[in-house]
């Protein structure tokens, strides 16, 4: 037996020294902060989605019910009832805006409105796949002359601010006679988006291994059957990434739809929730209404994609 | 069956790096060739020039009787294994395996079973439905070895399949690679660059450097006679020693001068030193190719200091110091020698290299050819 050491063992550090007060205080803070930046980000919607449901009397008591009284589906009847009535400005106060029964003018366009940013969101989301995956294939993978000068490029265009751009977008679309069209809107928001989403799927496809891209041509796929086969479903997370940007970019476009539609028939939803606040007379309940019609789409969206937007967000951050 | 020709093949890239320059080389068919040399040395880019995953910028490259410059990879009857394997993530291991063979329409029945038979040969048939992620380094080797093996390809290239693998199981793949070469009876041409997969495994060893094919032949002729200090230098562990001096006339014939070492140079030098006067040379010695200073002939012994001993279980080297510089030898590993020892070795004359110090070029006439 060798003797025992007569010195004292080094004090033992305890890594979960603080005192249990500490961190129930530490886990109370933090759920402090949450609650209130959950409750920062949340208000604004939870008030539209309240206030959709209260008549006009009770949207502006004081102090506001955040749980309606008297919970009421007449904004949303209204709106779908909206095309058998005609308002004008004889007419504006024929229904009572307590009850709800209140509608601006434009109300009759609310329904196609939808409709048209529906068809421009999925056609800009549908272009940009087409357009954006191969490019970025292309980009990421085929090492062409000219390959790093075309990505600056398509970054440049990221740079400028769509304002500075409506201009020439103005004249491009009335030389081509698509002013109030449909198209109008699918060409230039594709202009906006697919450099962006170019920038995505080629960082996610710089971070595929290139030996995959080799192992799939050897084993006998053309670049087209080696883009669909193998790197479109390795790159799922961020061609969801894409369809939530070019979807949401198109549906909530407001500066662009203002310049190139002029009547119903390719106005845009944004236009005529906004045209709701410069009616005869405003509606509130009906705004909100519609404000609540006009989330649900993209929410619908964010919550089928949920589980790849976190990974399609931070696709391309980082390699490897 | 498949018989490949680089004519005068060039490779540059954008920015006018050469990486392969003015190629010309044969492989047979069913031949095991290995492209053998340091990143960088263009035998990757080779590789990939056969598979068409790079373009040929100038020369012919030929299978057989056609010329393939502009044929995509899919037309070429090529499989390939890579060093990171590039197996599919998304697809299990039975799909990776089949997935060239879907792509070339085969029958459903055939495909089952050449993947099951496969991955029997392989040792892997109870891992078809994992996915790569849940394999380990050698088993995904394995699946890699599988899906090219399925093709029946005629050209099997391998770029440095081994090297992401641990010691040991390094070695057993060698051995089946070898088996799968026999097996297979097809053109296997192999990259890598270390040397002892390469003296295992060749029929020939093309030794590349900086783009230029520097020696091509079987791993006795490539390592017994090296054509210059590259390849000398590149084949053999621990490597070759490397002695500066001069030529000098003796007695008895040429002798290599350095410093106080003088060594009586054999025969087959005689031609490469002919109408050569007081010349700067290199001596190439190998650590195995000494003796017991008795056992040597007039001439050839080498004195120095032991300045370390390296046992390594099999054998035992010897650090020396001769004439102020370091000469590594295998001694008889019974051998008992101090640090700071004077000693003697004899050299074998026919294992000795010269090489022309300037061109780096053999002095030995038959090395030469």
């Amino acid at each position: 037996m060798t003797a025992m050491p007569t010195t004292p063992p080094p004090a033992i550090r305890h890594y979960r020294a603080h005192s249990p007060l500490r961190r129930v205080g530490r886990g109370v803070a933090l759920a402090v902060a949450s609650v209130l930046f959950v409750g920062y980000v949340l208000a604004p919607i939870a008030w539209l989605v309240s206030s959709s449901f209260q008549n006009e009397r009770e949207i502006i008591s004081k102090p506001p019910h955040w749980i309606p009284d008297v919970p009421t589906l007449a904004n949303f009847s209204a709106i779908f009832a909206a095309k058998d009535k005609a308002v004008t400005y004889e007419t504006r106060k024929s229904a009572d805006p307590a009850s709800g029964g209140f509608i601006p003018s434009t109300a009759t366009n609310l329904l196609p409105a939808m409709l048209n940013s529906f068809v421009v969101a999925c056609a800009v989301v549908v272009l940009n796949l087409l357009v954006g995956v191969p490019a970025a294939y292309a980009m990421a993978k085929i090492h062409f002359r000219g390959r790093q000068a075309s990505i600056y490029v398509i970054l440049a265009t990221r740079v400028i601010p769509d304002i500075a751009l409506v201009v020439p977008f103005f004249l491009f679309i009335r030389n081509l006679g698509l002013l109030d069209s449909l198209w109008s809107l699918i060409i230039t928001y594709l202009a906006v988006t697919v450099p962006f989403s170019v920038f995505v799927l080629v960082s996610y496809f710089e971070s595929l291994p290139d030996e995959l891209d080799k192992a799939a041509r050897v084993d006998g796929c053309s670049r087209l059957q080696t883009l669909l086969r193998v790197y479109l479903p390795l790159a799922r997370p961020s061609l969801v990434a894409v369809i939530l940007f070019a979807f949401l970019a198109s549906w909530n476009e407001f500066l662009l739809a203002l310049m190139f539609t002029q009547t119903p028939a390719s106005q845009t939803l944004p236009i005529i929730v906004a045209s709701f606040t410069s009616d005869f007379t405003i509606s509130f309940s009906f705004i909100n209404a519609a404000g609540v019609l006009a989330i649900i789409p993209p929410v619908l969206l964010a919550l089928v994609f949920e589980r790849y937007i976190v990974s399609g967000l931070t696709a391309g951050a980082v390699k490897g | 069956m498949a018989r490949i020709r680089f004519k005068s093949v060039t490779k540059r890239y954008t920015g006018d790096v050469i990486a392969v320059k003015d190629l010309d080389l044969e492989i047979r068919d069913k031949e095991f060739v290995v492209l053998l040399g340091p990143s960088g040395c263009g035998k990757s880019t080779t590789l990939n020039m056969i598979a068409g995953l790079e373009d040929v910028t100038e020369g012919e490259l030929w299978f057989d009787e056609q010329i393939v410059n502009a044929l995509p990879p899919h037309r070429r009857d090529v499989a390939m294994v890579f060093q990171s394997y590039a197996l599919y993530p998304h697809k299990t291991v039975y799909e990776n395996i089949a997935f060239g063979l879907r792509m070339r329409k085969v029958d459903g029945a055939e495909i089952d079973r050449r993947v099951r038979d496969a991955a029997a040969k392989l040792e892997i048939a109870h891992l078809l439905q994992r996915r790569p992620s849940q394999l380990s380094g050698g088993q995904r080797q394995r699946v890699a070895l599988g899906r090219a093996m399925v093709r029946q390809p005629a050209v099997f290239l391998m770029d440095e399949p081994l090297s992401n693998l641990d010691a040991a199981l390094r070695i057993s793949m060698r051995a089946e690679i070898k088996h799968l070469h026999t097996a297979m009876q097809t053109t296997f041409v192999y990259v890598t660059h270390d040397q002892a997969e390469a003296l295992t495994l060749a029929d020939r060893i093309v030794v590349m450097k900086d783009g230029v094919i520097q020696q091509i032949g079987n791993p006795d002729e490539v390592y017994e006679r090296p054509r210059n200090m590259f390849v000398a230098s590149f084949l053999g562990n621990p490597a070759i020693n490397f002695l500066e001096g001069i030529i000098a006339r003796g007695g008895e014939g040429p002798l290599f001068r350095c410093g106080e070492l003088a060594i009586a140079l054999p025969a087959k030098f005689a031609a490469g030193l002919r109408d050569r006067g007081e010349q700067a040379v290199v001596l190439g010695l190998r650590p195995e190719d000494v003796c017991a200073a008795e056992a040597a002939g007039q001439g050839l012994t080498l004195a120095g200091v032991v300045d370390s001993v390296l046992p390594v279980g099999s054998d035992r080297f010897l650090g020396l110091k001769v004439e102020g510089r370091d000469v590594f030898v295998r001694v008889d590993k019974e051998a008992r020698h101090q640090e700071g020892a004077a000693i003697r070795l004899g050299l074998v004359a026919e294992r000795l290299h010269l090489f022309d110090k300037a061109s780096g070029l053999t002095l030995a006439g038959e090395g030469a050819s």
